[in-house]
């Protein structure tokens, strides 16, 4: 069998293999085919928890290696240090040996130790600097207050006798005698606390002191200009000075207590103004010498993280790397005795040539006489599916896959896709100079592609990135569509002459009548004349609506045309008769007829034939309603109509019972044939057995059933053909095939209705997108046209500053969203069911590539 | 009927246009997609051409001015 190309039309030919891998190489083995990328392995040892994993210890250990990384890089995020990017590295992919992985999670294990010592201890005499700090304000601001205070010792003795005066009278009352001052507090037996509290608390702190001391305090405080910074978590916080005197021991001993349980921290401060002054000068020696402790441990700190920063980026890719590779080892089935990892991965056929020599080149390296072995086994499970995409395709996929993954080997409707999905946009945004700007977009981002897929770009950006080559299309299309709606910015486009000449209306002018250029008709697209006409939007609207009931139909027909092609690749030819070829009778003898007559009744002069054209809406809703007549029988359409509709309505009743018998019908009778000659499905048999309570029969039957290909004598577990048993060998109801049936043909036959008239939202969104440009220009430069001079111009530059932002951001961004979302409906709804199946399982290979791409280092 | 065979003539070069498509497309991994975005390219852009030809080929409507006045004095 020799592999056919792969290409996007069908998802790639897969098989599942084993691989029988030495467990020696076993790592180097898995991170090869991870650089390779197109192998997705399955899982055999689910039924065991991530803890009894063989390689449990190893992921444990990379996980603290990747901790440590982390705490690299939070610190040098901490310290303003950035990190060399990932893309300056020569080759970040070569796979590190053993060795170098244990070398480098040593390496990270000291230079965390390191760093996080260098840490404790700066940030210890940061919390020792932010102390003294305090301490000094505190001293500098108490001496004001003793200052102040010790000129009211007589006072404040005077309210002791008297009980009913007040404590602070007259606090700005300083001028009293030095007398006063010389008397110590000690011998009024007059305490004192000194401190620093959070400039938020202090209101809440003075209502407490007042409320338990009864009002025996007398306390000072004044604000630290300068905020006071929290070593722990680099916040700033205001803080206050204050100063609170009082009488006796114990008050003295609650106010400590008080002022600590309120966050405050306390000094000493000695009331002496001479030691206090030593006290100061003590204080800003060992601050200068603290800080210049802290200068160093900061810069070794700096100079070591810097070094760090220069390898990080690829340490953490290596680390990242090698812990996936443990991940799928752990998936790997181990034969102790042998020494042999056993894989089962689904890997596409085309690539099995590269996996052999991958694998052969990794053994060469390892100089092992034990060849890799490379098992391709035969299953009926299905395998998942997988498109090779590039650049272009990648958008136009991810809009399918979007709604479904795709049958294996089904027909890819992202093929078809890459084409009419922009070009049903391009209907509705039809705008030659939107389509420009569009185009120029697209442009820039594929011109600097590389630069913008290594930049971080926020999400809404990176969507509009990500679908590039689609909006390029788009605005391919939408130049064309623009060229053929002649519609430039809302102005029109005069490519060619007219075919309408102005009728003279008798005094020199042009009159409000036309009459056409005998013979002539415009060639390319709608004529320019029918711009800024009374009856523009009359024959527009005509027009676009059929252009969007002919489109509609040419990709409804074209998307059925796939279930034929469906059917006929997977050999099921009931699903030709019983499914395509009433619904394409159905849909033609309906839908095609109506598309027939709007290319009809265009086609035929009605004018020359002197009668009156039959409205088409009119004669498709009395073909339903009362077959065989006519809405006006003397000006049939053409001759025979009533005819040919009442066989056409036939026809399509006739395929009714047709779409909804036939499948369940023929389903059965095969069947029953089957059943008759004596097949039955394995699953069946089981349940017979355990619903006879046959216990034995039943475990004969199952155990005998592994035992032929699961087990060998070794106990070495082949576990490919023993998994997924009822998964495909679906027992026939026939209840539920004709259920299904009448689902199928109810919706398929209400769809042909409905999604014709989905069709319409062409011409809706045409009709909006041409009618808002319109009303943007004519509220903008229609308006700046008609000023003149200076002033015009200035109006004129800032109008059209105005217009074109506008332009961009409404009609370009906003209408094309939407025309976007219109088209992607019109491809999900209307055109995919009518082929697509889309029960796949996707594709998911072990890649280093992906798993950086999913979770990027920078 | 001077025009009728117009949509004619751009089948054909539209088929010949596929044909070349169909043989030109660059070889290798890609040749399908080449392939089938030309093609149905051609034929959608052919559509929405003759469509829009057809619809103008037997007019029932003709174009009539409106506001006239002022029509006259930017013209004139």
């Amino acid at each position: 069998m020799a592999p056919t190309k792969d290409t996007m039309f069908r998802s790639a030919d897969m098989s599942l293999t084993q691989l029988y891998i030495s467990n020696e190489i076993g790592r180097e083995v898995v991170s090869a085919l991870g650089e390779l990328g197109v192998m997705d392995f399955r899982d055999l040892n689910s039924e065991t928890s991530a803890f009894q994993r063989t390689f449990t210890q190893e992921i444990r250990r990379l996980d603290n290696a990747e901790r440590q990384l982390r705490y690299f890089h939070a610190q040098m995020d901490k310290a303003g240090i950035t990190m060399r990017s990932i893309y300056d590295f020569n080759n970040p992919f070569t796979a590190p040996s053993a060795s170098e992985i244990d070398e480098l999670s040593d390496k990270s294990q000291s230079l965390e130790n390191r760093v996080s010592s260098l840490n404790e201890s700066y940030e210890q005499l940061k919390k020792r600097e932010v102390e003294l700090t305090e301490w000094r304000w505190v001293l500098r601001e108490a001496g004001g207050f003793f200052d102040r205070a010790r000129g009211q010792t007589e006072e404040i003795r005077h309210s002791l006798d008297e009980d009913d005066a007040p404590l602070l009278q007259d606090v700005e009352q300083n001028g009293q005698g030095e007398a006063a001052a010389d008397r110590s507090f000690s011998v009024m037996n007059i305490g004192f606390v000194a401190g620093v509290i959070p400039r938020e608390r202090i209101a809440a702190f003075e209502r407490i002191l007042w409320r338990t001391l009864r009002g025996n305090l007398y306390m000072n405080q004044s604000e630290i200009p300068e905020p006071i910074i929290n070593p722990e978590n680099n916040e700033e916080v205001s803080k206050n000075v204050f100063i609170i005197f009082a009488h006796g021991k114990d008050i003295i001993a609650k106010i400590r207590k008080i002022s600590e349980s309120l966050g405050a921290d306390l000094y000493s401060v000695d009331e002496n103004s001479e030691l206090r002054r030593d006290q100061i000068r003590e204080v800003n020696t060992r601050l200068s010498d603290l800080a210049s402790v802290l200068r160093n441990t900061k810069s070794t700190l700096d100079a070591e993280l810097t070094a760090i920063s220069r390898n990080l980026a690829a340490w953490m890719v290596i680390i990242k790397k090698e812990k996936a590779t443990y991940e799928t080892l752990n998936k790997f089935s181990y034969d102790h005795q042998r020494k042999t990892l056993i894989a089962e991965a689904w890997a596409p056929t085309n690539s099995l040539g590269l996996i052999k020599s991958t694998l052969q080149d990794v053994n060469d390296r390892a100089g092992l006489s034990v060849p890799t072995i490379v098992n391709q086994i035969k299953t009926t499970k299905t395998p998942p599916t997988f498109f090779k995409s590039n650049r272009f395709t990648v958008g136009f996929q991810t809009i399918i896959d979007a709604y479904g993954t795709i049958k294996y080997r089904e027909v890819n409707p992202a093929l078809p896709a890459i084409v009419t999905f922009p070009f049903f946009f391009a209907v509705m945004f039809g705008d030659m100079g939107h389509g420009i700007i569009l185009l120029a977009a697209s442009l820039a981002m594929i011109y600097y592609e590389k630069r913008l897929l290594r930049s971080k770009l926020d999400e809404l950006f990176s969507m509009i990135f990500y679908g590039r080559y689609i909006v390029f299309m788009m605005g391919l299309f939408s130049i064309y569509t623009g060229a053929l709606y002649c519609d430039m910015f809302s102005k029109e486009l005069p490519l060619f002459k007219s075919m309408w000449e102005w009728n003279d209306n008798g005094n020199g002018g042009i009159g409000p009548g036309s009459h056409r250029v005998e013979g002539y008709t415009y060639p390319f697209g709608l004529d320019w004349r029918w711009h800024d006409t009374d009856n523009d939007l009359l024959f527009s609207n005509s027009y676009k609506m059929k252009l969007s009931i002919l489109l509609g139909w040419c990709h409804m027909t074209f998307s059925l045309v796939w279930s034929l092609v469906n059917a006929r690749y997977f050999h099921t030819p009931i699903d030709i008769w019983g499914n395509f070829v009433p619904g394409m009778i159905f849909f033609q003898s309906i839908f095609g007829y109506l598309s027939f007559t709007i290319v009809y009744k265009w086609c035929v002069d009605w004018a020359a034939r002197g009668i009156n054209p039959p409205s088409l809406l009119n004669m498709l809703i009395l073909m339903f309603l009362q077959p065989g007549t006519l809405e006006n029988p003397e000006e049939p359409l053409y001759q025979g109509q009533a005819t040919i509709q009442v066989i056409l309505l036939m026809m399509a009743l006739v395929c009714v019972p047709v779409l909804l018998f036939l499948k369940p019908m023929y389903l059965r009778w095969e069947h029953n044939k089957a059943r008759a000659l004596g097949y039955r499905g394995i699953g069946e048999n089981t349940r017979v057995s355990a619903l006879d309570d046959d216990d034995d029969e039943g475990q004969l039957l199952n155990g005998g059933g592994r035992e032929s290909f699961g087990d060998d004598e070794d106990g070495i577990a082949m576990i490919t053909q023993d998994i997924g048993h009822g998964e495909d060998h679906e027992e026939f109801e026939f209840s539920e095939v004709m259920i299904h049936q009448v689902i199928h043909t109810i919706e398929f036959c209400l769809n042909c209705v409905s999604h014709t008239a989905s069709y319409l939202r062409l011409w809706a969104l045409s009709l909006a997108h041409q009618r808002l440009s319109i009303v943007l220009w004519e509220m903008t430069m229609k308006i700046a046209f008609g000023f003149t001079g200076i002033t015009g111009s200035i109006i004129m530059v800032a109008v059209f500053y105005m217009w074109f932002v506008l332009t961009v951001v409404v009609l370009c961004v906003m209408e094309g969203t939407s025309a976007m979302l219109h088209s992607l409906r019109l491809h999900w709804v209307e055109a995919m069911s009518k082929h697509f199946m889309g029960d796949g399982i996707p594709f998911e290979p072990f890649s280093f590539k992906t798993l950086l791409e999913e979770d990027p280092v920078e | 009927m001077a025009n009728g065979w117009a949509p004619f003539i751009g089948l054909i070069v539209v088929a010949i246009f596929c044909a070349g498509a169909w043989f030109a497309a660059p070889k290798g991994d890609n040749q399908t997609i080449w392939r089938s975005t030309l093609l149905l390219s051609a034929v959608a852009m052919y559509l929405m051409w003759v469509i829009t030809f057809l619809a103008q080929l037997h007019p029932l409507i003709s174009p009539i001015r409106y506001d006239l006045r002022s029509d006259n004095e930017i013209g004139g």
